[in-house]
């Protein structure tokens, strides 16, 4: 058996252990890779920069843990953004498994900023500066009730505070104090929040979603139903960077842990894995019937 | 290496480690672990539902006297139930039927202008789509698109004259749209490989700073 033709019967666990290798030990020995925020990134970071501060920045996780990878670092992304720029922000999930993660995320950002904090201004408080709400059920209740009055679903927020006493809610009240709803999914729940918060209450959407279902969104992004949109572990380190200039200008101590630029350059080199074995796989099919043929 | 001295990142780490065991071949450790994330998953929801939705919702105002009306819903809510008693098994439909007709109402007519009408809307080429190059031209390209790839799902008429390189187009476009799913898809695959081994050579290990 010839080289080309051993190549196309090779065992499939040497692919996997290339793979291994070619993800991890970028991951131990990181080259930088400076992502470069495309037109859709942009879109959604310009929106939430220049949005007005009177306006809330609404992120609902509608994401699992096994989606984690890819969307936790959009999460962290947009909770610093809003909360360096000083919006009232508001969580809730779509999914029982996206609690935990909302939680973290909101623990995590929270203590970043308040670490850093010197004035009251810089520090972010719970139920005044952001509203975690939770998860209630079914999403077509949750999303539509939430143009009436967001109390009214979430009569206690996760915590299990009343959320008609927290201070925060006096200034968010329904979609109208909704400058951005930014649904953060592994499945097609942003076509839900479009189906009903926006045919019905025009609220502005963003979404961030897996990779494997951004050419699904894409042509809402090209409707401009979607403001912007975040695609995969890629969008996330694009958003990434875009943010760390802003955060920079508050000061050297405002370099935080990026885990999405962090994979990019594993994401290189894995993708350059597969593109070889492609091109490999298709030589060695087309050099083989070459040579089977008479 | 600095090697994680919490035993939740362990468990964590090994059944990482058990779910990949996968990829040399199907084995113990694999399943055990599968069925553990199924069972953890299941019963955290259940539990989820059951104090955070019930409880609150039906069981407490109930208890206190209030809103006795909820007892009608759950009564009707408890009948998707009888699917496991044969004999009534026909009682299933009534909760069906009421949660579709309420879905279906709710959907329909707004899916109608999110996802047909304003999506036709953005195939529409205006003057407005050309206020940049590249704006006309992806906006040419779109229609184009949209009216060969819909020519070649056009069965009512035999692929001849005109419809033949429309429809032969409309292979391409498609074609092109897999192209790109495909590699989104490795794209994302990857990204969840990663996330896992930042777990395991950062978090557990101790290799990633």
């Amino acid at each position: 058996m010839g080289f080309w033709n051993r190549l196309q019967s090779i065992d499939r666990r040497w692919v996997y252990l290339v793979i291994w290798l070619v993800v991890a030990l970028p991951l131990i020995f990181p080259f930088r890779i400076r992502p470069v925020a495309s037109p859709p990134v942009e879109k959604l970071f310009n929106y939430i920069d220049t949005m007005p501060e009177d306006k809330a920045l609404v992120l609902s996780v509608d994401f699992t843990p096994d989606t984690q990878a890819e969307l936790f670092p959009m999460l962290i992304a947009l909770l610093r953004h809003g909360f360096a720029h000083g919006h009232r922000i508001g969580v809730l999930s779509m999914q029982v498994q996206g609690l935990g993660l909302a939680e973290e995320a909101l623990a995590q950002v929270a203590r970043e900023f308040n670490q850093r904090a010197r004035t009251r201004e810089d520090s972010v408080i719970v139920g005044e500066d952001y509203v975690f709400w939770g998860w209630t059920t079914p999403e077509v209740t949750v999303m539509l009730g939430m143009g009436e009055r967001i109390t009214n679903v979430f009569p206690v927020d996760y915590y299990g505070a009343k959320t008609q006493d927290l201070p925060l809610m006096k200034h968010l009240k329904n979609y109208d104090d909704v400058g951005l709803l930014v649904s953060i999914a592994g499945s097609s729940i942003p076509l839900s929040w479009i189906n009903y918060a926006q045919t019905q209450f025009g609220v502005r959407l963003g979404c961030g979603i897996t990779a494997v279902s951004a050419a699904d969104f894409y042509p809402y992004l090209n409707s401009g139903q979607f403001t912007g949109m975040l695609s995969g572990m890629k969008g996330a380190a694009e958003y990434e960077e875009l943010l760390d200039s802003r955060l920079r200008e508050r000061g050297p101590e405002w370099t935080l842990r990026r885990k999405g630029t962090e994979a990019m350059s594993s994401q290189t080199t894995a993708h350059l894995a597969i593109i070889a074995f492609i091109i490999l796989g298709n030589v060695a099919f087309f050099v083989s019937r070459a040579r089977r043929k008479p | 290496m600095n090697l994680s001295t919490d035993p939740w990142v362990w468990i964590g780490a090994v059944l990482t480690l058990a779910i990949f065991s996968f990829l040399y071949k199907e084995n113990p450790f694999y399943r055990f672990a599968e069925h553990l994330y199924v069972g953890i998953a299941n019963g955290y929801a259940i539990t989820f539902y059951w104090h955070r939705i019930l409880v609150p919702s039906l069981v407490r105002p109930v208890s206190q006297g209030e809103k006795l009306w909820l007892i009608a819903v759950a009564v009707i809510g408890i009948l998707y139930l009888t699917r496991f008693i044969p004999k009534l098994s026909w009682l299933v439909r009534i909760p069906i039927a009421i949660v579709l007709g309420y879905s279906c109402g709710a959907y329909i007519p707004r899916a109608l202008d999110a996802q047909i009408i304003q999506q036709l809307r953005a195939t529409i080429i205006t003057r407005a789509s050309f206020a940049g190059v590249w704006t006309g031209v992806w906006a040419i390209i779109i229609f184009l698109g949209v009216i060969a790839t819909v020519s070649y799902f056009f069965f009512s008429a035999e692929r001849r004259g005109a419809l033949k390189p429309v429809s032969y187009a409309g292979i391409i476009f498609i074609m092109v749209g897999f192209g790109a799913s495909f590699g989104y898809t490795v794209m994302a695959r990857i990204s969840l490989f990663i996330g896992r081994l930042q777990f395991l050579l950062g978090d557990w290990l101790g290799l990633i700073r």
